[in-house]
């Protein structure tokens, strides 16, 4: 028997849409609604939206919050505004990747963690561990009370339920009303376009939806968030980072910094940062038709060099891309390399992983 | 709407028989909407012999790629290059401009293992049941 799988409170949009529904991470969510090329192209030219609301969402307050905080996450607090956000980074003492996730300073001793559906229970007992029987920490967990859904798209910003967010700073959020709705809007989101991610009540997810939906949003599932986080060459927790991959050979060692006090993972990392990788996440163009899906071999005369951590068809560029590991030596761009493809070697070359970058 | 005339199989491949023993075959509508949008289609030469049931070629949509597999044995005579040049026809005219291959069959006594439009109806509507669970 399978677990049964958790529903988001749109849940029902999902399935009145008649929405394909798939298990990710434990939640029921649509792959597609209608066609993933027509979503994906949606957020490219105009507005989608999706629900997101597997993400979870984690308040860290208290007079300690900052400081514990410090301690498990590779990127200082003290270098986040109040009303500001960041992306940082979860490693293990050894330096392998937890989770990435986007920190929100909401007042100076009050943080919002927003991260992947991936390993939450295992998150949460990394979070007890550090914070300990610290009174000055107080850990919540908002995630079942609360829906987040994120606006997508050059339209975003034009959109008249959303125009109190027009001045919004990048990375910036506010708390505020939409539709008459109380939310928390952020300038963030993972498809390499403008848009908005936004946190409100369970109960008002269904409203928020209809009023996006109404002013012309084209639902989106997680194909469409996937292809577009691809194009856009943004890494999947889980996929193409996760314990066993440190931040430095995927590319995010700046998310790493050792000007400062002890932090968990520092240690091994300092070391990982001293003597180089060797191997390095790229970015690959496949030079067919045929799409390298995850976990295939790449080759290279002859011998496996590495695998495909995510691959697909880039709609917006019309060709197949796709993450890989490869050694030091075979990441440069432009390096040749072959991808086997369900036996059959397919030629490849390394490209730079932001495939897609949105114009100003 | 599935086709009447047409012959189908368990794996939802759809098969239109012609005259002097040739017939053509392809996607059925469940089958594609299973795929999601399809951008690649891999299909045998013309002259290849196939196998009834056995694998013929390979779909690969957005999300995923299944193997083809052939309603018939016999001869390849002709593949769809217009669907091979633009996949998505496949998802828009499963049973007309998204055929895929024309074969000569090489015994005709293969298609009683085939379902019929009544047989293949009640087996869609289960595998859509399952599906919605």
């Amino acid at each position: 028997m399978m677990n049964a799988l958790k529903k988001t409170p749109l849940n029902k949009v999902h399935r009145d849409l008649k929405a394909r529904l798939i298990d990710f991470a434990g939640w029921e969510l649509p792959i597609w609604y209608t066609s993933v090329l027509e979503e994906h192209r949606a957020v490219r030219s105009g507005v989608g939206v999706f629900d997101v609301s597997d993400m979870g969402r984690v308040w860290v307050t208290g007079k300690n919050a900052g400081r514990f905080l410090d301690r498990i996450l590779t990127r200082p607090v003290q270098k986040l505004e109040t009303g500001s956000s960041m992306l940082n980074m979860m490693c293990l003492e050894d330096g392998g990747i937890m989770d990435d996730l986007w920190l929100f300073r909401v007042e100076a001793d009050r943080y919002l963690i927003v991260w992947n559906a991936a390993n939450i229970r295992e998150k949460h007992d990394w979070l007890s561990r550090w914070s300990g029987s610290d009174p000055d920490i107080a850990i919540e967990d908002v995630s079942a009370d609360t829906a987040m859904v994120a606006i997508q798209g050059p339209g975003s910003r034009h959109m008249k339920c959303l125009s109190g967010l027009a001045d919004l700073p990048r990375f910036g959020y506010t708390e505020t009303e939409i539709a008459g709705l109380k939310a928390f809007a952020a300038r963030t989101g993972y498809t390499g376009e403008d848009g908005f991610e936004i946190i409100t009540g369970a109960v008002q997810a269904l409203p928020l939806w209809e009023s996006l939906v109404e002013e012309g949003a084209k639902p989106c599932g997680l194909a469409a968030r996937d292809s577009l986080r691809l194009e856009a060459g943004m890494l999947l927790c889980g996929q193409d980072m996760d314990s066993s991959t440190n931040p430095f050979e995927v590319g995010l060692g700046w998310l790493v910094d050792f000007d400062r006090g002890d932090f968990v993972g520092r240690e091994a990392l300092l070391d990982i940062k001293q003597r180089g990788v060797a191997r390095k996440l790229i970015g690959f163009q496949v030079d067919g038709r045929e799409i390298a899906r995850p976990g295939y071999p790449i080759v290279k005369s002859g011998r496996e060099v590495g695998k495909v951590t995510s691959g697909g068809y880039a709609p917006t560029l019309d060709v197949n891309i796709g993450l890989g590991f490869v050694p030091v030596e075979l990441s440069a761009v432009g390096t040749a390399f072959d991808i086997m493809i369900r036996n059959r070697p397919v030629p490849a070359r390394v490209v730079s992983k932001r495939f897609y970058r949105r114009g100003v | 709407m599935n086709p009447k005339d047409y012959k189908y199989t368990k794996d939802h491949e759809w098969l239109c028989p012609e005259p002097d023993n040739k017939a053509k075959m392809g996607l059925a509508n469940y089958a594609q909407s299973q795929l999601g949008d399809i951008v690649f289609l891999d299909l045998p030469q013309p002259g290849a012999q196939v196998e009834q049931f056995k694998k013929l070629g390979e779909v690969e949509s957005v999300k995923a790629v299944s193997d083809i597999f052939s309603p018939v044995s016999g001869k390849v005579l002709e593949i769809n290059q217009a669907a091979i040049d633009e996949p998505k026809l496949v998802n828009e005219d499963p049973y007309g401009a998204g055929w895929l291959v024309r074969l000569e069959l090489s015994n005709a006594a293969e298609l009683d293992a085939l379902m019929d439009i009544d047989a293949y109806d009640k087996y869609e509507a289960e595998a859509l049941a399952e599906g919605a669970d």
